[in-house]
């Protein structure tokens, strides 16, 4: 009998044997190596072993009785040294050597440990093997015990999950936006998270991990970039895997990733073949069983002489989290040509999305129901054409014509006792009391009850239930939605994000039932605003849903050059400062300057990539942005007031550099522009502003609601207050409850008209303790936004305002 | 190989299952596996429960899973027939889709005091499960732990089974729980333990477990089927998801799926019935077993899971 030797006892090697002896058992005398102490276990099942839902025996596929009697020699807990390829000999580490005529490397991978500060400390573990998992087994046996898992892929969210059901606080570390950022797209990857948070599980995004501390030789915890610390009494590595391809490089044989094979999975030398995760084919390398499993048969076919031809396939991916139904598979990536078919059930905790090309379906993610994954997948290994089923194709096989999730559902189900109008306190119960007693349409309900009188952001909520009540006796009126990817309005996504306090924008798409996989440009920049006006600390802005005058940070002109303003406070400067701005203008050849109407200066015809450089210049001589491009404060203008002028009553120019400093880098759904008047004869043309203020013998006259553009409108007096703290709070007040509550675009004059003055002034001016609380809010948000973005920008951010370079001049050196 | 369910046990933990289903006002009984209980079976049959009167009505009425551990004096009203049996505790759970109640699913124990086992009822309260009530046999130890322990969701058995809303089966109770409840888990020879969910109208969150010991298992087979259509889709089917078994071993396989269809063998007639199946000296029962109970578990009104245990 030819002798093969073994060297690896995995799940490759082991399918590949099982081919190999049930095709002939006696082609080969077969010795098998294996560094761990034990034969072939479904490794892919540790996880339910961690969690207690299956035990080690349970996933045994070979025990010594399989092993004996397939007259297998194994040679357990042994490594192989080194193959001797002249010799056709491994040498094992006690130095034993075993002659073979064919060799089969299946040495599989070893994980990867990122090589933090502390990555050696005792308590720090990949997740791979029995040892691995037996080691997080007695951890958790520790009363509190503590863990953090630094990776959100399959592996370490299934060792979070199995920790956390034996009892672990774990926290789960992702440098990624979003978990299993390789098989799911954000939309699924917010499901999943919600599942795991679900289990108790703190899950930890875009969070990169900086030195692992410990104490006397044993992890303490985790430091964050950003500077939080985790205490752990266990920390878990599972960032991915590197083939072991060390025995195949030592030996000389053909190594890229991993061990190159061709198609009859033979490496460089003929008599050495390799399965697994150890091998390189056409340049992939492989992590999933099912190629792993392919490549094995392939193998036992090789080694009897047989044809055979690996060839890759597309590979789907579950997780083994008891609960978490996902499926992904294909590819899902953006791409120019490819379409989106995207179906949601927010109620039930479903995400569908397809993705195709010309006709074939090329990706599926699917969360909460899988049902027709292996459908889809098998559509996407075959590259069927789908183009006659395209409408129906979400639905899957067993489409019966379902129709669109009900919009009104969510109201339907509402208890009576559900609030519907914030503002007057009215609930579910009391308006169908009033339906009932004959209110047929929204002016009756609202005469009655008071619902949505004030500022109306429940209107639609109203309508609604006026509609579940009498049915298709009452007409819902037509409302705009806020763009082709959702029915809801502006103020049905404003208030159903405060409702079901939903924080990302994935959480948004998923729970309101988004058509679209990820928005469009639309509503990314609105839902931005909202997000970031109602959670500051828990949302994350997006760049990429802003317009490119907020990501750049400037005006864009008509050229494609750019306009930089900086922030002259209340319309003050001085010489170094405008020395300054000269020279910028000289050094960055700025065509023009300009002074605007809001009393800064204007310099216009700024290169993209000459703007951080600029920006650092104009810093450094205390200048910060102006913010002249933003949805957000952009001036307060003001007259020089009692400090020069005759007439003056009051400090106006000092109370416009005290609002303008409070204000200043709050985002608002459009821009904010202020002015302060020292006197009634209103030199700073305060009256036609976002917030006028006019300052009068007796105090501060507060108006809203003015505009000079497309409109125009003289503000509306809000208040008159005696002194200028009161002046500074009831302008950051109305700021604040103008950003918490208008639709993104409208400027505020439009928002007063729909809400009314007089709700305006019931939340600002005759209620003291609402006016401090919106103070306290719009300080929490300024905690994070009042940042001067030149600086950040001009610092981190240089290379993005960089064109992509001209590859010609390399190609002519 | 498996240590977990034993093949020939001296004694079962539940001695007698009831399924009794509502009938107009009334429940009554729609089937029984009473072993040699004859005349306890015999008393059952002339039974019937309005809503709140006994153990199924009470069940039924609170909407909750009920455990009774003494019939002298209580509600109980087979009492004298129970006492001539020698069953002495019961537990009775509830099983409703939605708002409607399919079913009340009674359990039967005899008080012997070598029998150990546990069925609990773990109720939510403050964010976490507590221990509603319980029925131990000898495992008076582990009742006293488990009468002082919470479980977080997300830990252990109970707050695995309520975060995932799906039954479970562990295997590892007596290491598993560790820290929790695992030392006297594991010298009561508490072993596999099957959590699921018992849904109940409102928003009340009942977890129910079968914790089975070595020498008097509750079972000797368990199954997990998953029939929600976000799994197997439009069609009345399950899979089995996971399972254990002391005559076949792991009934899991993560190769080939065992799926049935709805009237296919006994978890097809719980498919089909939406109630609970017991079957009783019935030929072709999995493994060869003598008798098996099924049970529907429902989501939201529709059949989700099915839970099987064999004897």
């Amino acid at each position: 009998m030819k002798k093969l030797v073994v060297i690896g006892a995995g799940m490759a090697s082991g399918r590949a044997l099982e081919h190999l002896l049930e095709a002939a058992p006696d082609t080969y005398e077969i010795t098998l190596f294996n560094a761990e102490p034990r034969g072939n276990y479904n490794r892919i099942m540790l996880s339910p072993v961690l969690s207690g839902e299956k035990t080690y025996e349970e996933i045994v596929t070979h025990d010594d009785a399989w092993y004996v009697a397939n007259g297998v020699t194994t040679r357990f807990g042994e490594k192989v040294a080194r193959i001797d390829r002249d010799r056709k000999v491994v040498v094992s580490e006690t130095g034993d050597e075993l002659a073979y005529d064919k060799l089969l490397i299946a040495t599989g991978s070893n994980p990867f440990i990122v090589p933090l500060p502390g990555h050696d400390l005792d308590g720090v573990i990949a997740y791979r093997d029995l040892e691995d998992t037996n080691r997080m087994i007695d951890a958790s046996g520790i009363p509190g015990a503590k863990a953090v898992v630094i990776g959100g892929g399959l592996l370490g969210l299934e060792a979070a999950a199995g920790l956390r059901l034996r009892g672990m606080d774990v926290t789960v570390i992702h440098i990624m936006g979003h978990l299993m950022d390789r098989q799911l797209d954000a939309a699924a990857g917010y499901l999943l998270r919600k599942a795991l948070v679900d289990r108790g599980i703190k899950v930890m995004c875009s969070a990169n991990s900086k030195e692992i501390r410990g104490e006397d030789g044993k992890v303490r915890a985790l430091l964050l970039e950003d500077g939080t610390e985790l205490p752990c009494d266990l920390l878990v590595m599972a960032v991915g895997i590197r083939p072991n391809v060390a025995l195949g490089k030592e030996a000389g044989l053909a190594v890229g990733r991993a061990i190159h094979v061709d198609d009859q999975m033979v490496t460089s030398d003929p008599d050495i073949l390799a399965v697994g995760e150890c091998v390189e084919h056409q340049g992939a390398i492989f992590g999933l069983v099912a190629p792993l499993y392919d490549q094995a048969k392939v193998v036992a076919q090789t080694l009897l002489g047989e044809d055979a031809t690996f060839v890759q396939r597309q590979v789907s991916t579950k997780l083994k989290v008891t609960g978490c139904d996902l499926f992904s598979a294909g590819d899902f990536a953006d791409g120019e040509g490819r379409e989106d078919i995207v179906f949601r059930d927010p109620a039930r905790g479903v995400y569908k999305r397809l993705v195709i090309e010309k006709d074939k379906v090329i990706g599926a993610v699917m969360y909460g129901d899988t049902a027709d994954g292996n459908w889809f997948y098998g559509l996407i290994k075959d590259g069927a054409d789908i183009s006659e089923m395209r409408e129906t194709l979400i639905f899957g096989p067993a489409f019966q014509g379902g129709a669109a999730a009900d919009p009104m559902a969510a109201v339907a189900a509402l208890p009576p006792e559900a609030e519907i109008c914030g503002c007057n306190g009215v609930c579910k119960g009391q308006i169908v009391d009033a339906i009932a007693n004959g209110a047929a349409d929204l002016g009756a309900v609202r005469a009655v009850t008071k619902a949505s009188a004030s500022c109306g952001s429940c209107t639609g909520l109203v309508e609604q239930v006026l509609a579940v009540t009498l049915g298709d006796a009452f007409q819902l009126p037509a409302s705009q939605p806020m763009c082709g990817c959702t029915e809801l309005t502006h103020e049905d996504v404003r208030r159903l994000i405060k409702a079901q306090e939903l924080k990302s924008m994935p959480a948004v798409w998923q729970e309101l039932g988004w058509k679209t996989k990820d928005g469009c440009h639309v509503c990314r920049p609105a839902l931005n605003f909202y997000l970031l006006a109602d959670w500051p600390l828990e949302y994350t802005d997006d760049p990429q849903s802003r317009f490119i005058n907020e990501r750049k940070h400037a005006n864009i002109q008509k050229d494609g050059t750019f306009s930089v303003v900086p922030r002259m406070w209340g319309g003050i400067t001085n010489p170094a400062e405008l020395r300054a701005i000269a020279d910028a203008a000289e050094k960055y050849d700025v065509p023009t300057v300009k002074v605007t109407g809001g009393q800064r200066i204007d310099l216009l015809g700024v290169k993209s990539e000459d703007l951080p450089f600029i920006w650092a210049d104009l810093n450094a001589a205390g200048l910060v942005s102006g913010h002249a491009y933003s949805k957000g404060l952009r001036t307060v203008k003001t007259c020089v007031g009692t400090d020069h002028c005759r007439f003056g009553t009051q400090d106006s120019t000092g109370l416009g550099i005290k609002l303008e400093k409070a204000l200043w880098g709050s985002w608002t759904p459009h821009k904010v522009k202020l002015a302060v008047s020292g006197c009634p004869r209103n030199c700073a043309e305060a009256t036609c502003k976002d917030v006028g203020v006019v300052c009068v013998d007796s105090g501060y006259q507060i108006g809203v609601g003015g505009a000079a553009g497309m409109d125009v409108k003289e503000t509306q007096p809000l208040a008159l207050v005696p002194t200028e703290q009161e002046a500074i709070d009831m302008t950051v007040a109305f700021v604040q409850l103008y950003r918490e509550n208008a639709k993104y675009l409208d400027r505020p004059y439009k928002w007063i008209a729909k809400v009314g003055l007089d709700w305006v002034k019931d939340q600002i001016v005759a209620d003291p303790d609402n006016r401090q609380a919106l103070i306290d809010r719009f300080a929490v948000s300024q905690s994070v936004y009042q940042k001067d973005p030149w600086a950040e920008h001009a610092a981190e951010r240089a290379e993005t305002y960089t064109p992509i370079a001209n590859l010609t001049l390399e190609a002519a050196e | 190989m498996m240590d977990t369910v034993l093949d020939k046990p001296l004694k079962t933990f539940i001695e007698v299952a009831e399924v009794w289903v509502p009938q107009g006002d009334r429940l009554v009984l729609d089937a029984g596996s009473y072993g040699e209980l004859n005349d306890f079976a015999a008393v059952s049959g002339q039974e019937s429960f309005g809503r709140g009167e006994g153990l199924p009505g009470k069940a039924w009425a609170e909407a909750r899973p009920v455990v009774l551990k003494d019939f002298e004096g209580s509600y109980f009203k087979r009492t004298e027939a129970a006492k001539a049996a020698g069953l002495t505790s019961a537990v009775a759970v509830p099983v409703f889709a939605g708002d409607v109640l399919k079913a009340v699913l009674v359990v039967l124990c005899a008080d012997d005091r070598n029998r150990t086992g546990a069925i609990e009822v773990w109720a939510e309260a403050d964010g976490l499960l507590t221990l509603d009530d319980g029925y131990y046999g000898a495992a008076r130890h582990f009742e006293w732990v488990s009468q002082h322990t919470q479980f977080p969701r997300g830990q252990g058995l109970p707050g695995g089974v309520w975060a995932a809303m799906t039954p479970m089966l562990f295997r590892d109770l007596g290491s598993g729980y560790r820290f929790i409840r695992a030392e006297s888990a594991g010298e009561a020879g508490l072993t596999t333990g099957l959590g699921l969910p018992v849904p109940v109208p409102g928003k009340k969150t009942y977890v129910l477990t079968l914790l089975s010991a070595r020498g008097t298992p509750i079972a000797r087979r368990f199954e997990i089927w998953d029939a929600r259509a976000a799994k197997v889709g439009a069609a009345k089917e399950a899979v089995l998801v996971d399972g254990i078994c002391a005559r076949e071993g792991p009934l899991w396989d993560d190769e080939t799926e065992r799926r049935v269809s709805v009237w296919q063998g006994a978890i097809g007639k719980v498919l089909g019935t939406g109630l609970p199946v017991l079957e009783d000296g019935t030929p072709g029962l999995s493994a060869g077993y003598g008798s098996m109970v099924g049970l529907p578990i429902y989501r939201g009104g529709e059949l989700a899971h099915i839970v099987a245990w064999y004897c």
